[in-house]
């Protein structure tokens, strides 16, 4: 199955630095939730990998990461991923196309990815799929904006290693929500609450060495879910 | 009218006589293959494929192994050993039972994990390691047949696409000629989508082996125990499982639809690993695995056509089927029938030509195949035939009902001849309509929906009537595996005058305990409360093909009234010795025979059955014991007249059924209160498809619906008031002129909704719509003709 998630964002820093972070792979997957590079083959070729939880099904992927293609003149970029669960659970492909324009003296950012998944992940997460992801991509706009942030005002390339893991930890704590709402409705306001409280102490543990973004990150992330699922089943539009 | 020839004591046919097996299913006491526990047994859980086609390069069960509890793992290499990676299917093609290097759909087996309990199975499940390498599969069944698909069964000598077999039925160059000719022709394509049958009881086994006496007991969720221990037999004889070393038990089933006639690769691996390790080995299905990868029902993607004249007259039909049947055909059909009885589809309309053919392929989905509920294949060509006749009605621009009472083969014209070769027993579709329009109160809706019509709302009749082919059937043209499809049953009376009879089939809920009790109560006149009623057991019961497609009472329902003809007539012989008459001198009444002309002078059946053990006539056998095995002369065509009237929102198109009047005719009724409790369900199976169910594949091969969270059976909540009644139309050849019930309304069911749905929107150039019709399609459809909010005609 497939599902595709645009986000266009704006950050106060100028084009070129914005690109020079948006172009480099060892910098830009470790903004997304649960992903890590483990290794460079060549200046266009990765190996990393990503973990994901939806209800029931856990995924980790081993995979490829590759620059399709640096246009440097209009300032495009688009990066492909394939992994393996190598655990036989299933693949995921991933097309990401970014781009960036000047504005309002700062960079907009276009962003767009288009995921396919086969295997256990696409057959039990089919309806929410799309709102973890999208979430999930949330969650990679303000990981990317913090970086950009704090590696402007004091570059440290080490925070990126661990900031995953409390990115991971946020997703899995919002697909177990998902996983719990999937119960039946009546049970979802205790559930959440349990779950909240389950959570938070652990995602604040995990990230001590982390900035208060990332837990405030899991609380919202689960929410996020929860309200779009319920806007669904009252009609809110979405 | 329901005919009772029998006191409420006896309680032969026609009396509403409570369930007997629901005294053990109300209290929670029934017992299903779950419930069986064995000393030593052992759990099996499966690994299954999250690709729908790959390649498979390595399995490491290793971390598996180290799992507490778990003590084998098992792949198709392993089965490879002995021969058992692949398993022939009914329909002779061939089906893995573990992949040795490809895996064909998503949620195939692929390794089987033995653990000491059912979690630690699970928990070592999770812990094998399989490396595949993923394909490109082949999901949608028309380009499967582009040159440039992929070849999907290359295990197959001599296979070079992906075409299974052709078959058509009918005279191609006369149907041609007649449309040719014809003042109207009508054409649409139509999917009736790959569902599934979804029994309460998912699939399971208990495979028990016997090392020292070299014998397995084989307790399984099956509708048909007798034909699995012949091929288990057949299969497995060389290893010294001949067909008296194995028992099959079918215990009580919760609901078979079709789905228990396979052999799934569960019960095989099952077996196998108990015939090695000597313990007894469990395999029972969660929810999913049952959804997503046993078999389906239909999938048939139909072009059908009907011409006629342009006062209303069918001259033709013409059929063609592109039959997706997953990757192997696994088919639950009569071996001579590849479609089933599909054949059926020139319905209860007379016309001289048509023309059906049928191309299957295969596709990287689950196999399967099986008649739903419906006597194989039935329910896709009532669907076309029916929905076909509203639509030429719809472009003849007459009444639906009254084109089907001037197309309606007539009641003086049976037996009747249909173009595809079958011969209708008998019939009277004009009363049945006729009563289903009176009770609906047919000229009244049509009124009101065309003063709504100019009010912009929608409303919408649909008819159906259609005729089933059940009771399959007789020796000439049926066998499965070269078995022909008779059924039997055996009666044995005790000497105190209760009985116990065994039969051929098995009940997944269809009450024959309690039916063919009723039978047999009204042959012999003992009551229905004393006749005990067996079946499932091989070892114990008389061989049959079991139950499905409606034959149980065509069948073994016929061979209990031929059985108890016999113990009728020894009564007879034996009440002549006691009364010291000529047997020519005695009358029967139920329950008893007595002399022409003095009724006092009398013997009661327990009477003589004492006296056959206690003072047999000299020169006569003793005891009070009957078998008959029956081939019926032909199939049974029980028919019906449903009429759904439906409201749609003209807001949201929120789809309801306002009413749903069915009328069936099932022949001699043998218990109203469980005939109607059949149709019930039937029904609901049917508002099923017609509105909810359809098994989801996007291109990557994922199913998108694979939990009961997604794929929408309907419960109490969206079934409608149903409304039922009967005509009694009785079958010419069968001993009681039945003609079998359980499967009418699900086949009727859907073409009903379904018009009546088309029905509402036509005024607004809607044709046809594909089931499900859920209100999203409806909404789109109501967007795209600019109806939203309504708009008056």
């Amino acid at each position: 199955m497939k599902t595709t998630i645009t986000k266009i964002f704006h950050v106060e820093e100028n084009i070129d630095r914005v690109w020079e972070y948006l172009a480099d792979p060892t910098k830009i997957v470790t903004c997304v939730p649960g992903a890590s590079l483990t290794e460079k083959i060549d200046d266009h070729n990765f190996k990393g990998k990503v973990s994901l939880k939806f209800g029931p099904v856990k995924a980790a992927y081993d995979g490829k990461i590759t620059i399709e293609e640096l246009d440097v003149a209009n300032r495009k970029m688009v990066l492909k991923g394939a992994g393996v669960d190598p655990k036989g659970k299933g693949s995921a492909d991933m097309v990401m196309n970014g781009m960036l324009t000047e504005k309002d003296g700062g960079t907009e950012v276009n962003y767009s990815m288009e995921v396919s998944l086969v295997g256990m992940l696409a057959q039990f997460g089919s309806r929410l799929v799309n709102d973890v992801s999208d979430q999930l991509l949330n969650q990679f706009v303000n990981n990317f904006k913090n970086k950009l942030k704090a590696e402007a005002t004091a570059p440290a390339p080490a925070a990126a290693a661990t900031d995953t893991a409390a990115s991971t930890t946020g997703a899995e704590a919002a697909t177990a929500v998902a996983e719990e709402i999937k119960e039946g409705a009546a049970a979802v306001a205790e559930k959440v609450a349990e779950t909240v409280t389950k959570t938070a102490p652990a995602t604040a543990k995990e990230s001590v060495a982390q900035t208060e973004d990332n837990s405030l990150n899991a609380l919202s992330l689960m929410w996020a879910v929860i309200k779009g699922f319920f806007s669904r089943i009252f009609g809110g539009g979405k | 009218m329901i005919q009772q020839k029998t006191s409420k004591k006896i309680c032969g046919m026609g009396h509403s006589m409570r369930r007997k097996e629901d005294n053990r299913f109300l209290q929670g006491k029934g017992n299903y293959v779950d419930d069986i526990k064995l000393p030593g047994m052992l759990h099996m859980d499966i690994v299954r494929s999250p690709y729908a086609y790959a390649k498979i390069k390595n399995i490491n069960t290793e971390e598996a192994l180290k799992v507490p509890g778990v003590v084998a793992a098992v792949t198709g290499k392993d089965l490879e050993k002995y021969n058992l990676h692949w398993m022939p299917t009914l329909m002779s093609d061939t089906q893995m039972v573990l992949p040795t290097d490809t895996v064909m759909y998503q949620a195939q087996e692929v390794v089987a994990i033995i653990a000491t309990d059912r979690y630690a199975a699970r928990d070592g499940k999770e812990k094998v390691i399989v490396e595949y390498e993923p394909m490109k599969p082949v999901m949608d069944p028309h380009k499967a047949l582009d040159e440039d698909a992929p070849v999907l069964r290359t295990d197959k000598e001599g296979q070079k696409d992906n075409h299974i077999w052709h078959w058509e039925v009918g005279d191609k160059e006369k149907t041609e000629e007649v449309f040719n000719n014809a003042e109207v022709v009508v054409k649409e394509q139509m999917h009736i989508p790959r569902i599934h049958v979804a029994s309460i009881e998912t699939c399971g086994c208990v495979a028990s082996y016997n090392k020292v006496d070299n014998h397995l007991t084989m307790y399984m969720t099956t509708q048909a125990p007798h034909a699995i221990r012949t091929v288990i037999a057949l299969v497995a004889g060389h290893v010294g499982l001949t067909e008296e070393k194995v028992r099959v038990i079918s215990p009580d089933i919760g609901g078979g639809f079709g789905g228990k006639v396979p052999v799934y690769p569960g019960y095989v691996i099952a077996i196998a690993v108990s015939f090695l390790t000597g313990a007894p080995i469990k395999w029972v299905e969660d929810r999913s695995e049952n959804l997503q990868a046993d078999s389906f029902a239909r999938d048939y993607h139909i072009t059908a056509e009907m011409a006629g004249t342009k006062d209303g007259k069918i001259q033709a039909t013409r059929f063609k089927v592109l039959a997706d049947h997953g990757y192997t055909d696994a088919s639950a059909n009569p071996s001579k029938f590849p479609t089933g009885l599909f054949s059926i589809g020139t319905g209860s309309y007379d016309y001289g030509t048509a023309y059906m053919e049928a191309d299957a392929v295969y596709t990287n989905k689950p196999p399967g195949g099986v008649a739903y509920r419906c006597s194989f294949r039935v329910t896709e060509a009532v669907h076309a035939i029916e929905r076909m006749t509203d639509r030429f009605a719809l472009e003849v621009g007459k009444d639906p009902a009254q084109l089907r009472f001037e197309n309606f083969i007539k009641k003086d014209q049976f037996p009747w001849k249909s173009p595809t070769g079958w011969e209708y027993d008998s019939g009277d579709y004009h009363a049945g309509l006729k009563l289903a329009m009176d009770t609906v109160n047919y000229d009244e809706l049509r009124k009101e929906q065309a003063e709504k019509r100019k009010r912009g709302e929608l409303m919408g009749i649909g008819i159906s009537t259609f005729t089933e082919v059940v009771g399959a059937g007789p020796s000439k043209d049926f066998d499965i595996l070269g078995i022909k499809m008779f059924d039997s049953a055996e009666i044995r009376v005790h000497p105190t005058g209760k009985a116990i009879a065994r039969f051929g089939t098995k009940s997944q809920g269809q009450g024959h305990e309690t039916t063919y009790a009723q039978i047999i109560a009204e042959e012999l006149g003992i009551p229905a409360e004393h006749i005990q009623i067996e079946e499932g057991d091989t070892d114990t019961a008389p061989y049959g093909l079991g139950t499905y497609a409606s034959r149980s009472t065509p069948t073994a329902g016929a061979a209990a009234a031929m059985a108890a003809r016999k113990l009728r007539a020894k009564a007879k012989k034996i009440a002549a010795h006691l009364l010291e008459v000529s047997e020519d001198d005695l009358e029967w009444e139920p329950g008893k025979f007595f002399v022409k002309g003095a009724p006092d002078k009398a013997k009661t059946i327990q009477e003589i059955v004492f006296a056959s053990y206690t003072n047999h006539p000299q020169g006569m056998e003793a005891g009070f014991e009957a078998t008959h095995y029956y081939d019926p002369p032909n199939l049974t065509f029980p028919s019906g007249a449903y009429i759904c009237v439906v409201d749609i929102d003209n807001e949201t198109a929120e789809i309801k059924v306002r009413r749903f009047v069915a009328i069936d005719d099932c022949g001699h009724i043998i218990n109203p209160m469980i005939v109607q409790g059949q149709v019930h369900g039937g029904l609901t199976q049917g508002i099923a498809p017609a509105m909810y169910e359809e098994l989801i594949y996007d291109e990557e091969g994922n199913i998108l619906n694979g939990t009961l969270m997604d794929y929408l059976v309907p419960t109490a909540v969206e079934s409608p008031h149903w409304e039922t009644g009967h005509t009694v139309t009785p079958s010419p050849h069968h001993p009681i002129g039945a003609k079998g019930v359980g499967e009418s309304p699900t086949v009727g069911a859907p073409p009903a909704i379904a018009n009546a749905i088309v029905d509402a929107l036509s005024p607004y150039g809607v044709t046809h719509l594909d089931i499900p019709i859920t209100p999203f399609k409806v909404w789109k459809v109501m967007k795209e003709k600019g109806i939203l909010g309504g708009k008056p005609v």
